[in-house]
């Protein structure tokens, strides 16, 4: 039972980060899973600060507040004039510095950091679970991600069109009356959600692997964003069932081994891809060549 | 006519490739599957008993004995702050019958799992019993709810987790309840001597000198139960760094009191101490590294030094000579 529940809860993260994730590539803000991560230490901090405990809760309140101001900075620096991967860099690591100039200040002698506190484990997830009215109903981990998914499909199904312009041309998309500002923001905040949700469930690297690496290898495998985020989700899951069995094979940490299998599907799609693919362009090239010395 | 023949081609292809690219990922599947499960049966009859770091394990097994079989979940060397686990921690959790943790949030976010496991099978924190006025907390920030959780430096409070242990298997398993108390007994009664040659040792030293610098503040207990003052660059964490005002104070505070040595600990980085000896040195105090203390984990097994009562001696005699 709990291998099901990993690997369920290896996909939901999958589907989840890499549908934001397309979006993201395409704006050329794919590290902002790995600055929210770092970005939210203030968040748990002040939130220790003010309710005295660790418990979870607060800090996933503490962190989730932080990861939307996170959020909410990079997009004004942004479009304030500042380059995006400037502004990334600039807020996670100000936000970053400032959690640590409050641990040394005020919680030295208490042991808080983002490791032992925020982030989860996938493999503790099947004994998290959720309770109501005396029943089990599954890890806490399944209904959190579950509900961060459902989000992002239920308003990215909704604004399809709205996102897809202001992701490919927003000059355009403020052309024809689309409030870019406003999706702007509404992306950040889906992406701020989904990802500190799944922090607090399964830990960074798989979040931040997961938000970039599906949606790069589905951009070189096509050119139409429904089909990219089609891809990037089936490549999502194919790495976390994949990743899963990788791991109980070599007895390795589950999340390592993930994203080690997505990294390896975006290798083999950058060699072959049928449009960008290393191989076949060069295929391509040598052929043109001998065409060309034929028709001399 | 040639250019449609090629592309339907190419398509029956791409059809044929997607089919056996995941018939190929099913049957891969299936076959890691059947490959898991199949081990794990040599302990029959026994026990199953998991534990998180050494010292615990240690415990177990001195108190368990035959009866029982036991599993560590962190290795020789191991931080528990920043333990990472791996697949098959899931089946030492899953096929436990007991598991036996730390608590005190020294296992993170993973005592919280505990917690809730505890509605299924028995999961026991050692340090549930120890008296909250015995511990020691962050009360100078007034922060008096949060405690430090490297109780195993005071052998007293130590006892306590091993009474915890005793108790829990002897009600688990009834039938060799006297076995469990008769180990205790003899474990109870060695750590108790443990206790009063660690106090005896520590007296030899000097009284100005009984200050122990390390390089993370894992050895609270250890000064308060045997008159040492304690030092330490990091806050309770490992995963904080030390600041460079901190670096500053303690080297001017050993130049002044003229501490001869500082100590580097198992599983944590020396750079900090590097440091402080370093600018020590540039001041003309000449500062030496005591030795090597074992903090959040025992040495590797077989050694002296991988049992609980073993690490505790190395610690001592390597203050002991190096301050003395």
């Amino acid at each position: 039972m709990s291998t099901f529940w990993i690997v369920l809860t290896g996909a939901l993260v999958a589907s989840a980060c890499s549908i934001v994730g397309c979006f993201l590539v395409l704006r050329k803000m794919a590290m902002i899973g790995d600055a929210i991560s770092h970005a939210v230490l203030p968040g748990i901090v002040i939130a220790f600060l003010i309710g005295g405990s660790r418990d979870s809760l607060l800090m996933l309140l503490g962190a989730a507040a932080i990861g939307l101001l996170a959020v909410f900075l990079i997009q004004w620096f942004h479009q304030s004039g500042v380059p995006s991967d400037a502004s990334i860099g600039v807020v996670f690591t100000a936000l970053f510095a400032a959690g640590v100039v409050l641990v040394s200040m005020y919680t030295r002698d208490i042991d808080l950091d983002l490791d032992c506190v925020l982030y989860g484990e996938i493999a503790y997830v099947p004994w998290n679970t959720l309770q109501i009215a005396g029943v089990d109903i599954g890890p806490k981990a399944v209904w959190g991600v579950g509900l961060a998914l459902l989000l992002s499909v239920v308003l990215i199904a909704a604004f399809y069109k709205q996102f897809k312009i202001c992701s490919f041309d927003p000059a355009m998309a403020a052309a024809v009356g689309i409030p870019v500002a406003l999706f702007h923001y509404l992306l950040m905040g889906l992406v701020s959600v989904s990802t500190v949700a799944s922090f607090e469930s399964v830990g960074a690297i798989l979040v931040v692997g997961m938000l970039v690496v599906p949606p790069a290898t589905a951009y070189l495998l096509t050119e139409k964003l429904g089909r990219m985020i089609v891809y990037s989700v089936l490549i999502g899951c194919a790495s976390s069932v994949i990743g899963y069995f990788a791991a109980s094979m070599l007895d390795a940490s589950i999340a390592g081994s993930m994203i080690s299998i997505a990294g390896g599907i975006f290798l083999i799609a950058l060699l072959f891809s049928p449009s960008h693919g290393v191989v076949l362009r060069k295929i391509k090239q040598k052929q043109m060549v001998r065409q060309a010395s034929i028709a001399e | 006519m040639a250019t449609t023949y090629h592309s339907r081609r190419g398509r029956r292809m791409r059809r044929l490739l997607k089919i056996a690219f995941f018939i190929g990922c099913i049957a891969l599947i299936t076959a890691c599957g059947s490959g898991a499960g199949e081990r794990g049966a040599e302990a029959e009859g026994k026990i199953k008993v998991t534990a998180t770091i050494g010292m615990i394990t240690d415990i177990v097994r001195e108190i368990g004995g035959e009866h029982v079989a036991v599993t560590g979940l962190m290795k020789a060397g191991v931080d528990p702050h920043l333990y990472k686990a791996s697949q098959g921690d899931i089946k030492k959790l899953d096929q436990a019958d007991i598991i036996f943790y730390n608590g005190l949030h020294l296992e993170g976010k993973m005592v919280e799992i505990f917690e809730n496991m505890a509605k299924k099978k028995t999961t026991v924190a050692v340090s549930d019993r120890i008296d909250r006025s015995m511990l020691r907390t962050g009360a100078e920030n007034g922060m008096d709810t949060e405690y430090d959780p490297h109780i195993w430096f005071h052998v007293k409070l130590w006892m306590k987790a091993a009474e915890t242990v005793r108790d829990t298997l002897a009600e688990h398993d009834p039938a060799h309840a006297d076995d469990y108390r008769k180990n205790a007994e003899t474990y109870l009664q060695e750590l108790q001597r443990l206790h009063e040659e660690t106090a005896e040792k520590i007296e030899s030293i000097p009284k100005q000198s009984r200050v122990l610098v390390t390089a993370h503040d894992a050895f609270g207990y250890f000064g308060d139960a045997y008159g040492m003052k304690v030092m330490g660059l990091q806050g309770i964490s490992t995963a904080s760094e030390a600041g460079t005002k901190d670096v500053t104070d303690l080297r001017d505070y050993l130049i002044e009191h003229h501490i001869k040595a500082v100590f580097i600990e198992s599983s944590v980085p020396r750079k900090a101490i590097d440091a402080v000896i370093q600018g020590a040195k540039e001041k003309g105090h000449p500062l030496a590294i005591g030795g090597e203390l074992f903090s959040d984990a025992m040495g590797e097994e077989g050694t002296p030094e991988g049992t609980y009562i073993g690490m505790i001696r190395h610690n001592v005699d390597t203050i002991v000579e190096a301050l003395k």
